[in-house]
């Protein structure tokens, strides 16, 4: 019996020291080694990464949506990869990818820059990283007309945050930025701006991109709030000081190597099999070739594209034989990926100038935009003047007897380079330039259809909305299965709330 | 010592001859029943006494007795028998296996062992016979459809690929459903590696799970223990079911050496079934570049097929090839050998393997093949109250893999650029993928690669070094105590490289754009992933065994302990893509800098429970578990759950004494339990990640060119609120045997709840995160299980076996997190695979037609029907109900056995289809002879212009001649392409047949063996599809083992059937 207490006492010492020793070691050891604790991050870290997340999916997929709806590129007959973009068949379970990285990946981390500079005082970050995230909510709300704002990015404390409409989101915005620019920015930049950091003036460089952005979004409004949109613009130019340089990232930061590179030539040549779906489009190359312009070579790599009729993939190597060898855009891995160009800056303000000063400077606006759209894409400024003197309508200033259409046709054209084509689509929503076609660019024999105006953009014949050309995109799934307050789906062919 | 005892045995037996002198010695042999072989180490005792004797080497034992005096003789896992000693010299016995006998010995919870008269829930126990049947490499490779409540299925079509086994089906929507595999006492890791890899792309390359490391020929059974009551004393780990491995050992008697030998011949279980009426083309036009088969009516004339070259091109008759895709692929050799030492004395015993697998795949060359060495011992020794045993394994294990799935810009994958193959061309041809006509520059289509070009320049290789093993050390204090610690560790080191290489068409050549087309292919970067990752596992446990019998009527089996676990893996990876130097597979190797990854997961357990059966009358057992953890990966301070469990075990025969010819035994039994599981680590806290922007197609990574370094905000919001999930479960069940055990049935009704499920619950992005991980989510799962067993023929010679098993399993998300519809699960090409409430875990939507009020299709302007806004419903993966059957006939030393699968029901989602009815090669795609049609009822909807109303008249656009291909994809006919691709998963497989022969002992002698076995045998020898499935086999996957494979196949190979024979042999 007493050996047995001993073996009882013995084996009770045991399983208390394994118990104790147990317990001080099952704790503390699940903090992850793998990933970084959110208190570490800086405006630093966090704001490249933010940038470079609006520039993959502005610059990438919604550069190809943009694209195609812009009608610089066909879907190619012989592949597939685009057919539901150059047909208008979205539904809410397509592109959802853009929706979720442009907020879950750029805006929280803005969001979370916004908080820490203005904690801290680093109002050089806010002013940056508050400019951003009003770029990246308004492409959203020029997509969506109506997404989360007010509730948006307040993570676990709302995961079904209300919708807002477009309108009163462009008001915040613009206050953000007109509060962002209230605030003594002149501060050391140390490191994180892939924007315009090095650049000697780049503060000031962000404040032209603070009102550039401001002017664009006050343009947009010429429908649904006019006097919104008059007040807005006049502000700005009561002292006018707009970018005159491309405001994106430069090629210096992309590399010719898989996921090193540029995102639409990483996304549409490199990653996918064949690089063949993009092909020029009739609707771009007519107007292109028309009025000889030298930026086809730019765009195509040959002056004399052989092109694709606007939305033709269905048509058979017999009936279209030419569409087999029909030229693909130009891309490269180190193109940069642009959120507002000089040339938009320019084609911005002319329409500005035009629509609320009689005209006043539009004329040399105009030719700015051209040249700078000339100059960016390594053709010379001189080359630019004979183009523009040139005696064609919607091409030199004195010949277009509708001056915002030639602003606005010019604009469409500067738009295919720099990954920013989702703009051009905007604009023409918004302003009606360029104009659509009533008829079909090629007759039912595939020849050229000699009714068609070059430029005028064409209903796709594989187009699924009954004639209507597509406005924006449905709310995607991602919203809709976690969110109960996403509003009741609304048709693609709806006009969003600025549009014409 | 030992001599010592003898002696005073000696002379004690002396004394005690000269006192009675009516006592003699009585001599005699004992054997087995079953095999008649004599049985060493058998126990005889003279009843009433402590005197006894073992029987020798050769089963002859003597000992001295008096008349009228009893002989006890017993041996572990046989019946005791009793012979009263009569007046002869020589008592020779014959002892049966008590198999299916009542006092069958189970083992249960942490390795103990009780008769399984005592338990109260359901449990499988599986012998080395019926494991071994056909030599088959991976444990389960023979025991599909056999086991009721477990679903076991080949995943994998490579040589040594994944089996996955699900018990009593999917109770965890995000988490893991694997169960908890334990080898002698100790867990066993079985991640499939690729699952929980930092290189997603490794989800193509099946390298086995592992599990099927264990050589099969050690094993000497496997127990299933499926409920939450069996399973509660493994805690948290117990939850999805455990499967407790039992591995040979050494038993007392000369030494006795195990060789078993097998060779199989391997090929393509089963294919797809391709139309024979068109041929290549597209738009219905022959298109010598098209990669489809969309092209006229096959004709039989002469055509020129793939480029011109040298002003010379090919020549083949436009037919359809039967036994095209078969030819693609070789016979393929698999060896398996394996040799076991073992012996010992009653104190001390040992066992010693090697065993070694080859199999070079189906595959031509190299690109798949398996290699698997393993390497054991075991020993155990007594010393009065204490004893220890030890044993230690090794596995190297060598694979080579070829990717399945989807290609991409480093690659194209050999099974998916097979099926772009018309089948008016002869695939075996394009072996010699560096010929003039089928090389990069020059075959037939720019739109995919030669396959055997993505076999020989393309591959993977893995190599693996396990060791696991366990010290055990028991004292036993007294009669009914004993004290056992145990120390265990699994460890396995992995290296594995992938590669690919680089490739371009030459400009101007075919595929570079000279093709007819004017198709250009992207050339392939090649690429090369050299990754490590290293396993590690370490368990020990103290335990205190109480056995102790009360009174007559009352006795109590027990035990209290602690179990400490540590387990984690750490992964590097390293990339390169774009080749320097073409063919030369190394790191350095490349234009642009190598980018790494690396992650490691590291977690602790602590847990402490108790286990006691009360028994009454050895007729009614009462079992009471409690099992409590402590978690590293739970919040601090609300880390610590517990677990009970209670079950009854009823002997209705014993109990009232109604044992009869036609009644032979009831037991009822009936238990209820829960256990819990904690999550994965380091989800308490959030954190950034390294930024790498996922563009839809490429991506990406940070840092950018110029040292632009970038970390962003986690996508995954964690919880430090978590708490461990909980799964309640009650069973009822009963072991019935009829007509002296002719018959026997065993039924289980289970119903198991598992709550508070830990899910990452996708969110709105718009909340600045993409998912949460919340305790939310209900799953319900109930089913029966039914086995039987039937001996209808049993004479001397003949005997007929049948066994057949039944398992019906519903399944049920009773709820989701507020505001969630659904949890996608997995997905392709618009297919979800997702939870729903109210529907079973994995059901499949995808887009669908929209109808107008009155049921028509409603079609847009090109005739082809417009897609819903809402995805449809399109049925789950789970099916019906499953079913096997086993016939075994034996005819004195022969025996046939055969084995039936049969899955009823259910749906799985087909890339292989996907990409058939794209190239029109399924035989769907053959409808109206592909002539012009208007969609069957259909309609198209006219919007009144002023009022807005909309009307449906009838359509009468057709699908034209030229665009019938674009009716057969999903970018083009969203609408109804999903029917075509998520395909009944039934299915009915011959498993597997065997023929036996056992050679009589006499004979066996002669060639100097004590028993000698030759079988022939086939596994997967035929599988039956419904007719609508021409696509892919229902049970491959190539999406893990886990629920997410449960979605489908996406462009797999297919599975292996096996042919052979094996020599097994007992010296």
């Amino acid at each position: 019996m007493k050996k047995l207490n001993i073996i009882h006492k013995t084996l009770f010492v045991f399983v208390i020291s394994y118990f104790g020793l147990g317990c001080n070691k099952i704790t503390n050891i699940n903090v992850s080694p793998n990933n970084p604790p959110l208190t570490s991050a800086t405006p630093q870290i966090l704001l490249p990464s933010a940038v470079a997340s609006t520039a993959s999916r502005v610059g990438g997929e919604l550069a190809i949506l943009g694209g195609i709806w812009s009608q610089y590129w066909a879907q190619s007959n012989t592949s597939n990869q685009y057919k539901n973009m150059d047909s208008y068949n979205l539904i809410r379970t397509d592109l959802n990818g853009n929706y979720t990285e442009l907020f879950a990946g750029a805006l929280e981390d803005y969001s979370l820059v916004n908080t820490q500079a203005k904690a801290a005082g680093q109002w050089q970050y806010y002013l940056m990283s508050t400019v951003m995230e009003a770029y990246t909510y308004e492409v959203l709300v020029d997509l969506y007309d109506q997404v989360p704002y007010s509730q948006a990015l307040q993570n676990n404390a709302n995961i079904q945050p209300k919708f807002d409409d477009g309108y009163t989101i462009y008001k915040a915005l613009i206050a953000q930025i007109d509060a962002a620019l209230a605030q003594n920015y002149n501060l050391a930049v140390t490191g994180g701006d892939i924007i315009f950091g090095g650049s000697t003036t780049e503060m000031a460089d962000w404040v032209q991109f603070a009102n550039t952005l401001e002017l664009k979004m006050y343009l947009r409004m010429i429908n649904a709030h006019p006097t919104d949109a008059q007040t807005g613009v006049q502000k700005l130019f009561t002292s006018p000081n707009f970018l005159s340089k491309d405001a994106g990232i430069a090629s210096t930061y992309f590399t010719n190597a898989a996921s090193k590179d540029n995102p639409l030539y990483d996304y549409n040549t490199r990653t996918l099999n064949t690089a063949t779906n993009l092909r020029a489009s009739y609707t771009f190359t007519s107007f292109l070739t028309g009025s000889n312009d030298p930026r086809t070579t730019v765009y195509f790599g040959t002056a004399t594209p052989v092109f694709m009729h606007q939305g033709d993939y269905t048509a058979t190597q017999i009936q279209a034989p030419s569409y087999n060898t029909a030229t693909l855009p130009v891309e490269k891995p180190t193109d940069p990926v642009i959120f507002l160009s000089a040339a938009e800056s320019y084609f911005l303000q002319a329409e500005a100038l035009q629509r609320y000063y009689a005209g006043a400077g539009a004329q040399t606006a105009y030719e700015s935009g051209i040249t700078a759209s000339f100059v960016a894409e390594g053709l010379t400024s001189a080359q630019a003047t004979t183009y523009y003197s040139q005696a064609l309508t919607n091409v030199s200033w004195a010949s277009s007897t509708d001056k915002l259409q030639a602003i606005l046709t010019q604009k469409w054209v500067s738009l295919a380079f720099g990954c920013h084509e989702l703009e051009a689509f905007f604009s023409q929503e918004c302003t009606g330039y360029p104009l659509t076609s009533a008829v079909y660019s090629r007759k039912s024999d595939f020849t050229v259809n000699p009714a068609y105006v070059p430029g005028q953009w064409v209903y796709s014949p594989n187009g699924v909305t009954g004639g209507l050309f597509p406005k924006r995109l449905v709310f995607p799934d991602v919203e809709r299965q976690r969110n109960n307050n996403t509003p009741a789906e609304v048709p693609l062919t709806t006009k969003v709330w600025w549009g014409k | 010592m030992k001599k010592l005892l003898l002696v005073s045995l000696c002379l004690l037996v002396l004394c005690i001859t000269q006192v009675f002198a009516q006592n003699r010695t009585v001599t005699g042999t004992v054997t087995a029943k079953d095999d008649g072989l004599p049985i060493p180490g058998v126990t005889v005792k003279i009843k009433g006494t402590n005197l006894g004797a073992p029987t020798d080497v050769n089963g002859k034992y003597s000992i001295v007795v008096a008349t009228g005096q009893t002989l006890v003789f017993s041996f572990v896992s046989y019946l005791t028998q009793e012979i009263p000693v009569g007046s002869g010299n020589v008592i020779n016995v014959v002892l049966s296996s008590n198999n299916k006998q009542l006092s069958e010995v189970v083992v249960t919870a942490l390795g103990q062992s009780r008769e399984k008269n005592t338990i109260g829930y359901a449990q499988t126990t599986v012998k080395s016979g019926e494991i071994n049947q056909a030599s088959q490499i991976s444990m389960f490779g023979s025991l599909e459809g056999k086991i009721p409540g477990v679903t076991i299925s080949n995943t994998g079509g490579s040589a040594g690929g994944s089996t996955k086994v699900i018990i009593r089906g999917y109770s965890s929507i995000s988490g893991s459903n694997q169960p908890l595999y334990v080898v002698d006492g100790v867990p066993f890791d079985n991640s499939r590696p690729g699952s929980g890899s930092t290189v997603g792309a490794l989800d193509n390359y099946d390298f086995g799970n592992g599990g099927n490391d264990i050589d099969p020929n050690n094993i000497e059974s496997i127990s299933i223990l499926k409920g939450s009551a069996a399973t509660a004393l493994y805690g948290s780990r117990g939850s999805n079911g455990v499967i407790i491995v039992t591995t040979n050992h050494g038993k007392a008697g000369k030494l006795v050496v195990d060789f078993t030998t097998s060779t199989k011949i391997t090929d393509a279980g089963s294919l797809y079934t391709p139309q024979s009426t068109f041929g290549q083309g597209w738009d219905a036009s022959h298109i010598i570049s098209e990669n489809g088969n969309w092209g006229p009516k096959y004709d039989g004339q002469i055509r020129v097929w793939g480029p011109l070259v040298n002003n010379t091109q090919l020549l083949k008759p436009y037919s359809f090839i039967k036994n095209d895709v078969q030819d693609a692929f070789d016979k393929g050799f698999e060896e398996t050998n394996n040799i076991a030492l073992s012996g010992g004395n009653e104190n001390s015993t040992f066992y010693l393997n090697y065993g070694n697998v080859y199999d070079n795949g189906i595959l031509p060359g190299t690109g798949d093949a398996y290699k698997r060495n393993t390497v054991g011992l075991k020993g155990s020794t007594k010393f009065g109250n204490f004893s220890a045993d030890a044993s230690m394994n090794y596995i190297s294990k060598v694979a080579n893999v070829t990717a399945t799935g989807q290609g991409d810009n480093t690659q194209g994958s050999f099974y998916e650029n097979i099926l772009q193959i018309p089948m008016d061309i002869p695939i075996k041809d394009l072996r010699d993928y560096k010929n003039l006509y089928f090389n990069v520059d020059n075959y037939f289509t720019p739109w995919a690669e030669n396959p055997y070009y993505s076999l020989f320049e393309n591959g993977s290789h893995y190599n693996s070094n396990r060791l696991y093993g366990n010290v055990n050390l028991s004292y036993k204090a007294t009669s009914w105590l004993t004290f056992q610690i145990q120390q265990g560790a699994d460890i396995t080191a992995v290296g594995d490289k992938i590669w690919s290489n680089y490739n371009n068409p030459t400009p101007g050549s075919w595929n570079a754009g000279a093709n007819v087309e004017g198709g250009v292919r992207n050339p392939d970067v090649g690429k090369v992933i050299e990754e490590s990752h290293s396993v590690f596992e370490y368990d020990s446990k103290v335990n205190a065994l109480i056995t102790k019998k009360f009174s007559n009527s009352f006795d109590i089996n027990g035990l209290i302990g602690v179990n400490y676990n540590d387990r984690g893996f750490r992964n590097l990876s390293t990339e390169i893509k774009n080749l320097a130097i073409p063919g030369f597979y190394q790191i350095a190797n490349s234009l642009n800098d190598p980018q790494s990854t690396e992650g490691e997961s590291h977690r602790r357990l602590f847990g402490a429970y108790a286990s006691a059966t009360l028994g009454y009358n050895s007729y009614l057992f009462l079992t009471l578990t409690g099992r409590n953890d402590w978690s590293s990966t739970l919040p601090p301070g609300a880390n610590s759950y517990f677990y009970p469990a209670a079950s009854l075990a009823y002997n209705l025969t014993d109990a009232l004494s109604v044992k009869s010819d036609v009644l032979s035994y009831v037991k009822l039994r009936g238990s209820i339990g829960r256990t819990g599981s904690d999550t994965a680590p380091y989800e308490i806290y959030n954190t950034l990640t390294a930024t790498n922007i996922n563009l839809t197609y490429g991506n990406l990574l940070f840092p950018l060119t110029g040292g632009i370094a970038g970390y962003t905000v986690s996508n995954s919001l964690n919880n430090n609120k978590l708490k461990p999930e909980i799964q309640d479960e009650y069973e009822v069940g009963g072991e019935f045997r009829f007509f002296n055990d002719m018959l026997g049935l065993d039924f289980t009704y289970y119903n198991r709840v598992k709550s508070n499920q830990i899910l990452p619950v996708p969110i709105s992005p718009s909340s600045g995160y993409t998912s949460e991980l919340l305790n939310f989510g209900k799953v319900r799962n109930r089913g029966i299980e039914l086995g039987v067993t039937i001996d209808p023929v049993k004479t001397k010679d003949f005997r007929w076996d049948i066994n057949y098993s039944f398992t019906r399993n519903r399944n049920v998300v009773l709820s989701l997190p507020a505001g969630l519809t659904q949890v996608v699960l997995n997905s392709a090409y618009g297919a979800e695979f997702v939870a729903q409430v109210g529907k079973p875990l994995g059901e499949f939507v995808a887009p669908v037609p929209v109808y107008d009020p009155a049921g028509h299709i409603v079609v847009g302007s090109t005739g082809f029907p417009v897609s819903s806004t809402q995805n449809g419903d399109y049925g789950s993966s789970q099916h019906d109900y499953q079913m096997g059957l086993t016939n075994t006939f034996s005819y004195k030393g022969f025996s046939l056995e055969f084995d039936l699968d049969f899955r009823k029901g259910g749906k799985f989602y087909s890339g292989t289809a996907d990409l058939l009815n794209f190239v029109g090669a399924d035989p769907a795609t053959l409808y109206n002879d592909r002539r012009p049609w208007v969609v069957p009822n259909s309609v198209q909807a006219v919007t009144n212009a002023t009022t807005g109303a909309v009307t449906y008249v009838e359509n009468t656009t057709q699908i034209t001649e030229a665009n019938v291909d674009d009716y057969y994809y999903h970018t083009s006919n969203e609408a109804q392409n999903y029917q075509r691709t998520i395909l009944d998963a039934t299915f009915l497989k011959l498993r597997q047949a065997t023929l036996t022969y056992s050679l009589p002992k006499s004979l066996a002698a002669k060639l100097g063996a004590q028993k000698l076995a030759v079988s022939v045998y086939g596994t997967n020898l035929y599988t039956w599809l419904p007719k609508s499935n021409h696509d892919a086999d229902p049970e491959t996957s190539n999406q893990g083992i886990d629920l997410a494979s449960d979605f489908g196949e996406f462009r797999t190979s297919p599975p292996l059937r096996y042919y052979g024979a094996s020599l097994k042999v007992t010296f």
